[in-house]
């Protein structure tokens, strides 16, 4: 591939240094996730080896057990993709609330979405066990994600209400509805914790854990829409994005209709982390780290830093999910709490390397 | 170039995992021809199929434990975390809590039949391991005696050892019988207050419509709190106003919090009459709790804690 | 080209600004002076829109302000504010170049990147084009920022006069760059842009403005060319100090020298002198 071609291709100039870092690191990243998927395809309780792997994709006959085509395409296909896909939203997603916020340390759950989620699936974990799914038994299976995605729709609807002021968005008063709304939906989370029986606490707690294992083409289909809408048209937003990051009022002054993109950057993003927690719980630290990590090698041009950052993100999700079924198989580690694991450690050297 | 490469790609990406998703569903799912089953009918009421329970993976402790009193444990290839006793389970591979099951996990011992209760989860991964060939059999998980029966009778039926079965029932149905003869003539009902701490958590009470509560009405006591269903947390309140004669506790629970002196410590329990006269009394989880083989064994124990004078 | 009849801007029951009309015209610059607080930084963000007048109207090009559209007006008005909030790691370069945005379709052309070069060379930040904005000095981070919002306008539209507005832009330079950056300004001007600006310094208004107006308390005082507006009289009156005015030695315009004497009175405080009116 020649340069010209490259730079044909990319939505960014690659000619001044940082450009050409934007590249290396872009390529690498493409490499880097098809590479981590086809690991995965062949990692975990069951073996299978890559070659195994490649024979099964292309169906060469005799390669291969059916227990191992069974577990690939039933299990391991879906929960890579849904990995990729969860990994994908969640970084681009933080990435864009960071650059709305203007703070590099702003989290995708400062507007409520997260906690809202996990607030309308402990709901219906204590209440729902009642309601009758006779009439579509498979229905019974993604209650749970059904349920809490609009129960995140909701909170993030409150939060962007009580953020506005004389028809525009006050982003400070956004985020400090959306910590007020976040604590109460903690709060009333308490308040059914206390009303919980044990099992269904344990349920609350392993579901907002975090875990890709519940992974099925049905929830992979229903949830997709959900998620790929947002990775691709948010970084259609990318110059606005930059525009805005000078400050609300300079962004008017350069054309950019900063009302229509706050609107935009909300629901796009609500609709990814809605869709992401309701399918596989609570998952940290990967909305907040990956986009910071890029910044420090790519810069903060959002053109080349979005779509990065979901194939940073997703990358990032894959690995953390390679961790947690093979350190303890053939039992799982939620995949949350390796994310937070990871996070945790590297927001700290981010806090400190700041200071100095 | 309005749409960037990279989407291009990964929508290309996606189309291919799916033609080859779809390909794959075309193969009909391969069916053994099977000459004889046993056809079970599980807690729900439907009819599942058992063509063959030569590698069987069970879950929750009174299920595996149900396996072992059949002499059927030859067959089992993999238990839960929760699968404690024997001990022999323990050393079997884990595939995780039961709750928070990993189909892969499951699946790595190729398991020809899942034995579980309702309480395996999340329902996703049961769905999965359905959707892969692999025979899922919930049993009833009642706590009371018969549920305990209908779940040793559906176990033998599912591994092919019915008579076993039957004579386990039998058994069971004697224990039970003898324990009853001797506490009929008891001259009063002792008032008892079952604690439950959650990992070491705050100690929780139990209500009525548990395990606990039915285990005390069994071995001829009278659960001390009436008021509500379930668990609530202990209170000095309601510690004195239950006025317990015996405080009840799992034993790992005992121990996690220091033995007697450790209750003694807990809100309100030093004010009860259990607590004055130190009747603090412990029997093992699962043969308290479980609901299985050794329900039996659990109520004559608990009776005797309750009742020594009839023994 | 840019017109502004009566606005005033309330806050609550506090007046900022009281019915002030002023007018600037392709190729002159405009110097808005006046004390602190007198509202010279609400007189240009209302002429921006960025704060909402209770009375009054601005026109740009003779077209209402809340008719133009957004992009179109940014192809032909740049805003250079009085400070910054980016504290994200643009590089300057990155930073001019986002001056573009309301020309750019899709990419940015080669032709957008040199103009961004060009801005910084003329702010004479061009040797810092690959440093982070957020390592900058102020002053530094001044003259990008001015860069990015001269390559905004840098090349004149087909129908429409450009207009240029400055929020302080001398505030964190040093005095070689304070006369170079209001140099740039004037040779903008006198290619066709207006140019309204807010100083502080007099004596850049007086040698790089063609009209000034002076404002106090939210009010417009006076108004006109440095010649008829500087004078002891006008400035004891907005700015509350005795000056001397006089011819400039060199230049071709007045210049202004404060005459404040400060006094240690008998309790070892300082006082400002006899003949201040305060």
């Amino acid at each position: 591939m020649t340069k010209e071609t490259l730079i044909r291709i990319l939505p960014f100039q690659a000619n001044s240094a940082s450009g050409s870092r934007s590249v290396i690191v872009f390529c690498g990243l493409c490499v880097l996730l098809p590479a981590l998927c086809f690991i995965s395809f062949g990692v975990g309780a069951v073996k299978i080896t890559p070659f195994e792997v490649l024979a099964i994709l292309f169906q060469k006959q005799g390669s291969f057990d059916s227990q191992q085509e069974t577990l690939l395409f039933a299990i391991r296909l879906p929960r890579v993709l849904l990995g990729v896909l969860v990994g994908a939203g969640l970084a681009v997603s933080g990435a864009t609330m960071q650059g709305l916020f203007r703070n590099p340390l702003a989290d995708p759950g400062l507007i409520g979405i997260s906690t809202g989620c996990a607030l309308s699936a402990a709901v219906w974990i204590v209440f729902g066990e009642t309601v009758s799914f006779k009439l579509a038994p498979l229905l019974k299976t993604f209650s749970l994600s059904l349920v809490a995605f609009p129960g995140g729709l909701l909170a993030t609807l409150i939060v962007y209400r009580l953020g506005q002021r004389e028809g525009r968005t006050d982003v400070p008063t956004m985020l400090l509805a959306g910590v007020a709304v976040s604590a109460l939906n903690i709060s009333l989370m308490g308040i059914l914790s206390f009303i919980s029986t044990d099992a269904q606490l344990r349920n609350i707690t392993f579901w907002t854990l975090g875990s890709l294992g519940g992974a099925t083409w049905t929830m992979l289909i229903v949830t997709a829409p959900f998620i790929l809408i947002p990775v691709i048209w948010l970084p259609k937003l990318a110059r606005s994005l930059n525009a805005i990051l000078l400050g609300e009022a300079e962004a008017e002054h350069l054309g950019v209709n900063t009302e229509n993109l706050k609107r935009k950057c909300v629901v796009l993003t609500t609709m990814a982390i809605g869709a992401s927690v309701a399918s596989a719980g609570m998952i940290g630290f990967v909305g907040l780290v990956v986009p910071h990590l890029l910044r420090l090698l790519i810069g903060a041009d959002h053109r080349v830093l979005l779509p990065c950052s979901a194939l940073l993100g997703a990358s990032l999700l894959l690995m953390a999910d390679l961790s947690s079924r093979t350190i303890v198989a053939p039992a799982e580690l939620p995949v949350g709490s390796i994310t937070t694991l990871i996070g945790v450690p590297f927001f700290l050297w981010l806090l400190i390397s700041r200071k100095s | 170039m309005k749409l960037l490469l990279l989407k291009k790609i990964s929508l290309i990406f996606l189309a291919s995992l799916t033609l080859f998703f779809v390909s794959a569903c075309r193969r009909q799912a391969s069916s053994n021809s099977i000459s004889k089953y046993v056809s079970v009918v599980d807690s729900d009421g439907k009819e599942v199929a058992i063509t063959d329970s030569s590698r069987v993976v069970s879950i929750s402790g009174s299920v595996t434990e149900t396996v072992y009193a059949l002499s059927a444990e030859s067959k089992l290839v993999g238990t839960d975390t929760s699968s404690i006793y024997p001990e022999a389970a323990t050393k079997l591979p884990q595939v995780g809590y039961m709750r928070q099951l990993s189909a892969e996990g499951v699946l790595s011992l190729k398991p020809t039949l899942v034995l579980a209760t309702k309480d395996a989860g999340p329902p996703a991964v049961i769905e999965q391991l359905k959707s892969s060939g692999v025979t899922v059999l919930i049993l009833p998980s009642e706590t009371n005696p018969e549920g305990a029966r209908k779940k040793i009778k559906l176990t033998a039926q599912a591994l092919g050892v019915e008579a076993k079965g039957d004579e386990l029932i039998k058994k069971l149905d004697e224990q039970i019988k003898e324990t009853n003869s001797k506490i009929e003539t008891a001259k009063s009902k002792p008032r008892v207050m079952f604690v439950y701490a959650r990992g070491g958590g705050a100690p929780n009470v139990s209500g009525t419509k548990t395990a606990a509560d039915e285990m005390i009405r069994l071995a001829g006591g009278v659960n001390a709190v009436t008021e509500y269903e379930n668990y609530k947390p202990l209170t000095p309140e309601a510690a004195v106003t239950a006025a317990p004669d015996f405080i009840l506790l799992p034993k790992l629970v005992f121990d996690s919090v220091g033995g007697t002196d450790g209750v003694l410590k807990m809100p309100g329990i030093a004010l009860t009459p259990a607590g004055k006269n130190r009747r603090i009394i412990a029997i093992d989880d699962l043969l308290l709790l479980g609901f299985g083989p050794r329900t039996g064994e659990g109520i004559k124990e608990l009776a005797k804690l309750l009742h020594p004078e009839q023994f | 080209m840019l017109e502004v009849k009566n606005i005033t801007v309330k806050a609550g029951n506090k007046t900022l600004l009281d019915n002030a009309s002023l007018k600037t015209e392709a190729g002159e610059v405009v110097a808005i002076v006046g004390a602190n607080g007198a509202g010279k930084s609400t007189l240009l963000k209302a002429v921006c829109g960025d704060i909402k007048r209770t009375q009054g109207d601005v026109f740009i090009n003779n077209k209402y302000l809340e008719d133009w559209d957004r992009c179109k007006l940014a192809r032909v008005r740049a805003v250079l504010p009085q400070s910054s909030v980016l504290s994200f790691p643009f590089t300057v370069f990155e930073v001019a170049l986002l001056g573009r945005n309301p020309h750019i379709r899709g990419r940015e052309t080669k032709r957008d990147c040199d103009i961004a070069h060009e801005a910084l060379c003329a702010t004479e930040a061009d040797h810092l084009t690959e440093r982070f904005y957020p390592t900058l000095s102020g002053g530094e981070q001044q003259r990008t920022q001015l860069a990015r919002v001269l390559a905004q306008i840098w090349e004149k539209p087909e129908s429409s006069e450009r207009l240029l507005l400055l929020d302080e832009p001398t505030s964190s330079l040093d005095l070689a760059h304070q006369h170079a950056t209001l140099s740039l300004a004037r040779k903008f001007a006198n290619e066709g842009v207006g140019v309204l600006t807010v100083l502080h310094d007099l004596n850049l208004a007086s040698q790089y403005a063609d009209r000034v107006v002076m404002l106090k308390r939210g009010h417009l005082i006076c108004e006109g060319s440095p010649r008829k507006v500087f004078n002891s009289e006008t400035i004891r009156e907005v700015f509350s100090i005795d000056s001397v005015v006089m011819e400039h030695p060199t230049l071709p315009c007045p210049l202004v020298i404060p005459a404040v004497v400060r006094n240690v009175n008998n309790n070892g405080n300082l006082q400002l002198a006899v003949g201040v009116v305060s």
